[in-house]
């Protein structure tokens, strides 16, 4: 397939900050977003922890300057770290708004988070709340579609937990197949009654701080965050800056229970097998693996044989949820923009939490921060579904594009 | 080039609205079989076509042989129309993923999940319908019911998830040589979301029996569901049509949907040659009219005429449903279907404009091979 696809911009918003520089300051210093304070007026906030955002919607409304009626947390945290993207890639409105230039956005819970103004619109009868068009996933792309003036190509995946993965394939493939010549990609999800629920009806939600890996692993924490990123082509790249190259990505499905992953791991081994080849890269070319790594007994198993059944010794990995928590859709952009943070500073982030490695594997994350050579960096995103993906990565080679 | 080797549908419609029943009745249809003394070819409006039943059209659902009654009972609607439509495709043979387009897709299972949550005061309650509610349990449910462990994506965004799903295909197809999908659209009609949408002004508030779609003066149109799916691969030999272009935007300008409908036209039609028929997305919403006009104005002023919506109702992915008929239909068209009559020589080149919801657009052109 033609061309190559570069990362020429990136935005975040999660637990541990609101910029790309907090973000990396919170990794670098190992400090995690996990605690007892957060927006979701549920009745488990202050009982569970979660990797909340202290920014109100108000406080979102402000920053982002949106005061547009019927717009829910989870477009405010994905416009926040749009406009981030756009402007750290310095992309004029006029890229913008040109037809070849593609927005792919990602959500689990879009507006599912209004849980009370949706209760009253599904009551019938009365007047319909100013939410009636701001329940779906598409809500979120619908909004920054209409703001930004997009003629392109919009859409939005939901494929679970790899939600987020999958538009940043998606938008590159745009690219590499002619059909767009720029893609904004990412994800999002907000902290919502609706997910705190889903999750805790499954029984795996952590009582305590989640330990991605650990023998005494008890679940995950959910969080909620956004991660958006530009991608151009090879051809767009004089005299801009590029922070990495996506040289591998790849999707398939674990085909095996609704939601749980396989015991061997079948999924999330096709997926960093294919990432690899479509890489072109052996095993022993990737220096660090940003995990799914939620926290949960399954997926943390089945994860560790993956990455034992195709690396033998894996190298370093980590799961960044132990600082951000899940952040279910918006998982695979934000791990994206810290993967690319990794590579662009040399310099692997931690799990925080872990003391034991689980009897069956001995497999041990990364608990320091760490500078180190990376020239590939892979991360995994996993989904209900049996949704898996991987990407890969990769420096920029001198000579292609300004690196900071 | 995408091309589209078997196809089936569940619609509100009767099996015998494409004749022949098929393997797959009723209201669905396996493969492409010769369409015959069938009401699409006869000219006129032989069978009796289903109305809206309570203010909507509502699937007629086979009886979905070959999935477990146990597991049957566990699926939401939306993912049984999704499982039970692809079961025939999945028999053709190999297929390397499953794209699914739906636009309300686990919408009704959030909903209820939801109401549990307020209702039961976030007490303990049952995963069931919160796992149901991920619209990607269709594309998944599918996989998972012949361990299909290819590519798998779900396209959510309203009136172009089934579009999306289907640039994704021929992407994939221009990547892996030799390489087959399935893909399609589903949706389905239900209690908690149709409210929504209703409040939302996108329903008729009354439906007059016996009127049809089209006569009514008024926004909103009438909702529907259904499951249109698609064998696609990378080789013409025996093909039932190839993908010869495709494209979404969003705009509210009529305006734009003449440019870009023209530009799309010059790009993907050989020089020379026009569409046999435009397969129109009219949808009884008279806020959406001035959008198919736009559309009707770039075709030649003798082309033919031909709407839809009359047969599946209005849904997010009801452009799945007007691909699947697209592949039907014979020269001469039955007169219900017929907006603007015209003479059609040969059904070779077929273009879809879908709008939905004043603001997405969709253009497909097909080559029909037979």
């Amino acid at each position: 397939m033609a061309g190559r696809v570069f990362v020429t911009g990136m935005g975040v918003i999660s637990a541990i900050g609101d910029s790309l520089a907090a973000n990396r300051q919170a990794l670098v210093q190992k400090k995690s977003g996990i605690g007892y304070s957060g927006p979701a007026n549920s009745r488990y906030m202050g009982v569970i922890p979660f990797g909340g955002i202290t920014l109100s919607d108000a406080q979102l409304r402000e920053r982002t300057g949106v005061h547009d009626a019927g717009v829910s947390r989870t477009t405010l945290l994905a416009a926040h770290a749009f406009r981030q993207a756009i402007e750290d890639a310095e992309l004029p409105a006029t890229q913008l708004i040109s037809a070849d230039t593609a927005l792919i956005g990602a959500t689990t819970v879009g507006g599912m988070c209004l849980t009370d103004e949706l209760y009253r619109d599904t009551n019938g009868g009365a007047q319909g709340s100013d939410y009636l068009a701001s329940y779906d996933g598409a809500s979120v792309q619908q909004y920054l579609q209409h703001r930004y003036g997009f003629s392109g190509l919009v859409t939005t995946i939901n494929t679970a937990c790899s939600s987020s993965a999958n538009a940043i394939q998606y938008g590159a493939r745009l690219i590499r197949n002619g059909m767009a010549r720029r893609a904004i990609v990412g994800g999002v999800d907000s902290l919502a009654k609706f997910t705190i629920n889903g999750f805790n009806a499954l029984q795996i939600l952590s009582p305590a701080a989640c330990k991605p890996f650990d023998e005494h692993r008890q679940g995950l924490n959910l969080g909620e965050g956004a991660g958006f990123l530009v991608l151009e082509r090879e051809a767009d790249l004089a005299g801009k800056r590029a922070y990495a190259e996506l040289t591998g990505y790849c999707n398939v499905n674990d085909a095996y229970h609704a939601s749980s992953l396989s015991p061997d791991g079948e999924g999330p081994f096709l997926a960093m097998q294919g990432a690899l080849r479509s890489a072109g890269l052996d095993t022993s070319a990737i220096g660090y693996i940003n995990a799914h790594g939620t926290g949960t007994e399954n997926n943390d198993a089945s994860e560790s044989q993956a990455m034992i059944r195709i690396f033998g010794t894996p190298p370093a990995f980590a799961s960044t949820k132990s600082s951000t928590g899940h952040t279910l859709g918006a998982s695979g952009a934000i791990e994206a923009v810290y993967s690319i943070l990794s590579l662009l500073y040399q310099e692997a982030y931690p799990s925080v939490n872990f003391s034991t490695p689980m009897a069956e594997t001995g497999l041990r994350p990364l608990t320091e921060y760490k500078p180190m050579r990376l020239q590939h960096v892979l991360s995994n995103s996993f989904g209900f579904g049996g949704n898996c993906t991987s990407l890969v990565f990769s420096v920029v080679p001198a000579g292609l594009a300004t690196v900071i | 080039m995408l091309y589209i080797h078997h196809t089936t549908c569940i619609s509100p419609q009767p099996a015998d609205l494409i004749g022949g029943g098929g393997a797959f009745a009723p209201a669905t249809r396996e493969d492409h079989a010769s369409v015959g003394e069938s009401a699409l070819a006869a000219g006129e409006d032989r069978v009796s076509l289903a109305g809206p039943v309570d203010g909507v059209y509502k699937v007629v659902e086979p009886a979905y042989p070959g999935i477990p009654p146990g597991t049957l009972r566990r699926m939401s609607k939306a993912v049984r129309l999704g499982v039970g439509a692809a079961m025939p495709l999945i028999r053709q043979g190999r297929i390397d993923g499953i794209l699914i387009g739906t636009g309300n897709g686990g919408m009704e299972e959030s909903v209820k999940f939801l109401r549990q949550i307020v209702d039961y005061a976030e007490g303990m309650l049952a995963p069931g319908h919160f796992v149901q509610s991920i619209p990607n349990a269709i594309a998944s449910q599918i996989g998972l019911s012949r361990h299909l462990r290819g590519y798998n994506s779900t396209y959510v965004h309203r009136g172009l998830g089934f579009e999306h799903a289907l640039i994704d295909a021929s992407m994939l197809i221009s990547e892996n040589a030799g390489s087959r999908y399935l893909v399609g659209g589903v949706d389905e009609v239900s209690g908690y979301h149709y409210r929504i949408e209703a409040a939302d002004g996108w329903y008729k508030p009354s439906v007059q029996p016996g009127r049809t779609l089209y006569d009514y003066d008024s926004p909103g149109s009438i909702a529907g569901e259904g499951a249109a799916l698609f064998l696609v691969g990378g080789e013409p030999a025996d093909a039932l049509a190839a993908l010869r272009g495709i494209e979404t935007f969003h705009s509210t300008d009529p305006r734009s949907v003449t440019t870009r409908l023209q530009a799309f036209l010059d790009q993907h039609l050989p020089a020379g040659l026009r569409p046999a028929l435009l397969l129109s997305g009219e949808n009884g919403d008279n806020r959406a009219l001035p959008f198919y006009a736009a559309a009707e104005s770039v075709l030649d002023p003798a082309a033919p005429l031909a709407r839809y919506k009359h047969l599946c109702g209005e849904y997010p992915t009801a452009s799945a449903f007007a691909v699947w008929l697209a592949l039907q239909l014979d020269v001469t068209l039955p007169s219900h279907l017929v907006k603007k009559a015209g003479i059609i020589n040969e059904m070779q080149y077929i273009l879809l404009y879908n709008n939905h919801k004043l603001m997405q657009h969709s253009f497909i052109l097909l080559e029909r091979y037979r």
